[in-house]
């Protein structure tokens, strides 16, 4: 891999659905096993419920289900991608996340226009790296709960 | 601890200013207090010593703090406090109604004073009130005390020495040390040079004994650190350390009679030194004690639950052994988490004395009579509630005093007398503070809500609202019946931030109103925000954790009892209809076959429900985790616990629950 200098950004890479997801490794606390989830009622659909970790609770969000694809059954390599954005602590589902990459910035392409899956809303890029493709996402927008993600019924 | 230059200088500091604003605070607390036991001796020939003697060992206290970091307003303003006081004393004036008003007003400003400097904002005018007090006292002639003020900037004058620099003073002139004040003003280019209060100490040191080092505010903005230095080094050593910021000047001892000293000699000894037994904590420390406390109190219920497990395998006497163990360790836990949650509480009076204040103030405004009746005081609240509660209690008192009293003339018309009281009362019950808010007063009108509530688009239906109805139109965000906030009523904290707050804090607030004859809010509150005890239930397959405290009574379920109207499922309760709530339904889960078996019921009065759920699983000691991330804020569910293997139970908002019917 590239040395990291000023001229590159380190990634956390997530397999989802078949394509390459990176998350910025600043933003990423740590990567769990999938344990126990306890499901959260009236939650948002794509927020599959709430999980303990490093003694706080914190919300596990589906990406799969955040950009609309199939949910599947978790398995050994499904991976809880524990990120910090601003204040919150937030916990993202992915297939499954092991590799660290460092990427130039100038491999870094704005998204095409004509990527119309839910998921081309929240990239900041697409990376080339060798022959693959690597979609850079926007994590805080992820977030935003007025964007797809209000709750059910919001506790006043 | 590694912190930038700039930080260091600051944080210490900073540390210094927080000790004063809470030992102003302290003060003011207690000046509070007294003054209003002092209240009913106005225009009496004899006035209680000790009060008076309390009363001014406050303001000398305040006085000397102030002097101490140089906020002269305060310390002044303190000065001709304690010189009214001193005629009082002196029996030379007699306590009147006027004199007595100074007072109150002058300790408000003193607040006013201490907060704003705390704040950086700009200082209120003090001169109104030292001109009246200076009128108070010029009756008499001679002036009694000193006028001088102790120069804050003068630059000799160091604040008096603990026992303990006193004896490194006396050790330095027995070696034929020569003894130095050394002050150094930190400025932004010296600290781009790197020269900063921690080098200068260590610079010091190498030459010398440090005997003290103090830091004061600059009368221009700023810091200056007083540096006392025995030394036998020659004065040459350090004459070029004047580039780097420093002065420095034989040192002269201030004579143990200082100015703040003289006025009293008496009281002179207490003055500076803080009570011996009293430790100041940072909360912040206990609340890390709490989580280690809570901590156990999860290992020990894994314990307790992997014991069980080993009951078949085990002899029965050596089982015994081993349960007579856990039960002790259970109860030692319990009493840890007690005296733990002891060192964070206080009595709730000082709160109270605030709300006298206030009612006080409201009454003189709005000429209206009042009479303020306190149950109560010494009801011990945690810290960390009380701070949180202090706004919106003032805003329901504000409330009470504005809204619900009528001028004495209507109360006349009305056939009630011409005073109204307001009832503030706090009890203790199990792990709850109840603090109840009552006026007799014309009681809220829910036709006028009601309107109110349709004009701005909160209501839809006709039906009479019931009191939690009411209070619940009232706390929605933007709702006022004044058409303009008044600045009584309407200081930023609204019914909204209330209920938003109690809420926050794991409480329930309730309403009951009548028109024509009073309101009466109530506030319950867990004494605890770490710890409960809980009942852990299951509905739809999933478990869930109830506060234990809100439980009134958990019941078997007859089917045959429950009727269903229009939607609603009515159970027949100690022969009254009860509202069932079957959680999985209400939470969307699946209900099971043997779902709706049990109950618990909470809430009162008409609030009362009973929830239907599968099994209970028993009680337990739970961890109270927050669910902080909107993403995790959902109706119904108030926060969260972990019980030992990882695995999240939620905790039930019970009010939530019962607001949802």
């Amino acid at each position: 891999m590239g040395e990291v200098g000023a001229t590159t950004q380190t990634y956390i890479l997530c397999e989802l659905a078949g394509a390459t997801y990176g998350i910025p490794s600043i933003m990423v606390q740590h990567i769990e096993m999938v344990e126990r989830i306890t499901p959260l009622p009236n939650a948002p659909p794509a927020v599959e419920g709430v999980v303990f970790s490093r003694g706080q609770v914190i919300p596990a969000l589906n990406l799969r289900r955040r950009f609309g694809f199939e949910p599947i059954a978790h398995n050994l390599r499904t991976r809880l991608v524990v990120i910090r954005s601003g204040a919150r602590t937030v916990g993202l589902l992915v297939d499954t996340a092991r590799e660290f990459v460092a990427i130039p910035y100038d491999a870094i392409q704005p998204p095409p226009q004509s990527i119309n899956q839910l998921s081309g809303d929240y990239l900041a890029g697409i990376a080339t790296l060798g022959n693959r493709l690597i979609l850079i996402l926007r994590v805080d927008d992820l977030l935003i709960t007025s964007d797809g993600l209000a709750t059910a019924g919001a506790a006043d | 601890m590694i912190t930038g230059v700039a930080e260091s200088n600051d944080g210490m500091f900073a540390e210094f200013l927080d000790d004063f604003f809470a030992e102003c605070e302290e003060h003011l607390t207690s000046i509070r207090r007294t003054l209003l036991a002092l209240e009913p001796s106005i225009a009496q020939p004899r006035l209680s010593r000790d009060l008076l003697n309390e009363l001014f060992r406050g303001f000398h206290s305040l006085k000397g703090l102030a002097g101490m970091v140089g906020v002269a307003e305060v310390e002044q303003l303190a000065h001709h406090l304690e010189s009214y006081l001193r005629a009082l004393q002196q029996e030379q004036l007699r306590l009147t109604a006027e004199g007595f008003d100074a007072l109150i007003v002058g300790t408000q400003l003193l607040e006013q004073l201490v907060v704003a400097r705390r704040t950086h904002a700009a200082l209120p005018p003090t001169e109104p009130a030292l001109a009246r007090l200076a009128a108070l006292v010029t009756e008499l002639a001679p002036p009694l005390a000193p006028t001088t003020i102790s120069a804050a900037s003068s630059s000799a004058s160091v604040a008096p020495f603990s026992s303990e620099e006193q004896a490194k003073l006396a050790a330095a002139s027995t070696r034929g040390d020569q003894v130095w004040l050394v002050t150094f003003i930190p400025t932004p280019e010296l600290a781009k040079r790197d020269i900063n209060v921690n080098n200068i100490r260590g610079r010091l040191q190498q030459i010398g004994a440090l005997i003290s080092a103090a830091p004061r505010i600059l009368s221009a903005g700023g810091v200056a650190f007083d540096f006392v230095v025995a030394s036998h080094t020659d004065e040459t050593t350090f004459a070029a350390w004047q580039q780097d910021g420093l002065t420095y000047a034989p040192y002269q001892p201030v004579a143990p009679a200082h100015t703040i000293l003289e006025i009293s000699p008496p009281l002179a000894p207490a003055m500076m030194i803080a009570p011996s037994n009293v430790v100041r904590v940072d909360l912040s420390r206990l609340d890390e004690l709490m989580q280690l406390v809570g901590a156990l109190v999860v290992s020990r219920s894994r314990l307790t639950d992997q014991l069980a497990a080993l009951e078949p395998l085990v002899p029965v006497a050596e089982w015994r052994v081993l349960q007579e163990t856990t039960l002790a360790l259970e109860r030692q836990l319990r009493d840890l988490r007690t005296g733990v949650m002891r060192v964070r509480m206080v009595p709730i009076s000082d709160l109270f004395a605030r709300m006298q204040f206030v009612v006080r103030d409201l009454a003189r405004d709005l000429h209206k009579q009042i009479t303020l009746d306190l149950h109560g005081q010494d009801t011990e609240i945690d810290k960390f509630v009380v701070e949180r509660m202090l706004d919106p209690l003032l805003h329901l008192i504000r409330n009470a005093v504005s809204h619900g009293l009528e001028t004495p003339e209507q109360r006349l018309a009305c056939g009630k007398p011409s005073a109204g009281v307001i009832k503030l009362r706090a009890t203790t019950t199990g792990d709850l503070v109840t603090i109840n808010i009552e006026d007799d007063g014309r009681g809220i009108d829910p036709q006028q809500i009601e309107s109110r509530a349709r004009a701005l688009g909160l209501l839809a239906g006709d039906a009479l609202l019931d009191p939690a109805q009411i209070l619940h139109v009232l706390c929605a965000p933007g709702f006022s019946t004044r058409e303009q906030a008044d600045h009584i009523s309407g200081r930023g904290v609204g019914m909204d931030v209330v209920a938003k707050t109690v809420r926050e804090l794991g409480g329930t607030l309730m309403l009951e109103t009548q028109a024509g004859s009073g309101t009466r809010f109530t506030v319950q509150l867990p004494l605890t925000l770490a710890i409960m005890d809980a009942l852990i239930v299951q509905a739809g397959g999933q478990t869930f954790a109830v506060p234990l405290p809100v439980v009134r009574e958990v019941i078997r379920i007859q089917p045959e009892r429950i009727s269903v109207i229009e939607q609603n499922e009515l159970l027949l309760y100690r022969g009254q209809p009860l509202p069932l709530i079957r959680l999985a339904r209400r939470f969307g889960l699946v209900e099971t076959t043997q779902d709706a078996g049990f109950a618990f019921i909470i809430g009162s009065g008409r609030t009362t429900v009973g929830v239907a759920v599968e099994r209970f699983l028993g009680k337990r000691e739970i961890v109270v985790r927050p669910l902080n991330d909107p993403l995790t804020h959902v109706a119904g569910i108030a926060a969260a616990t972990e019980l030992g293997d990882g695995s999240v139970v939620l905790i039930l908002d019970t009010p939530a629950l019962m607001r949802s019917i």
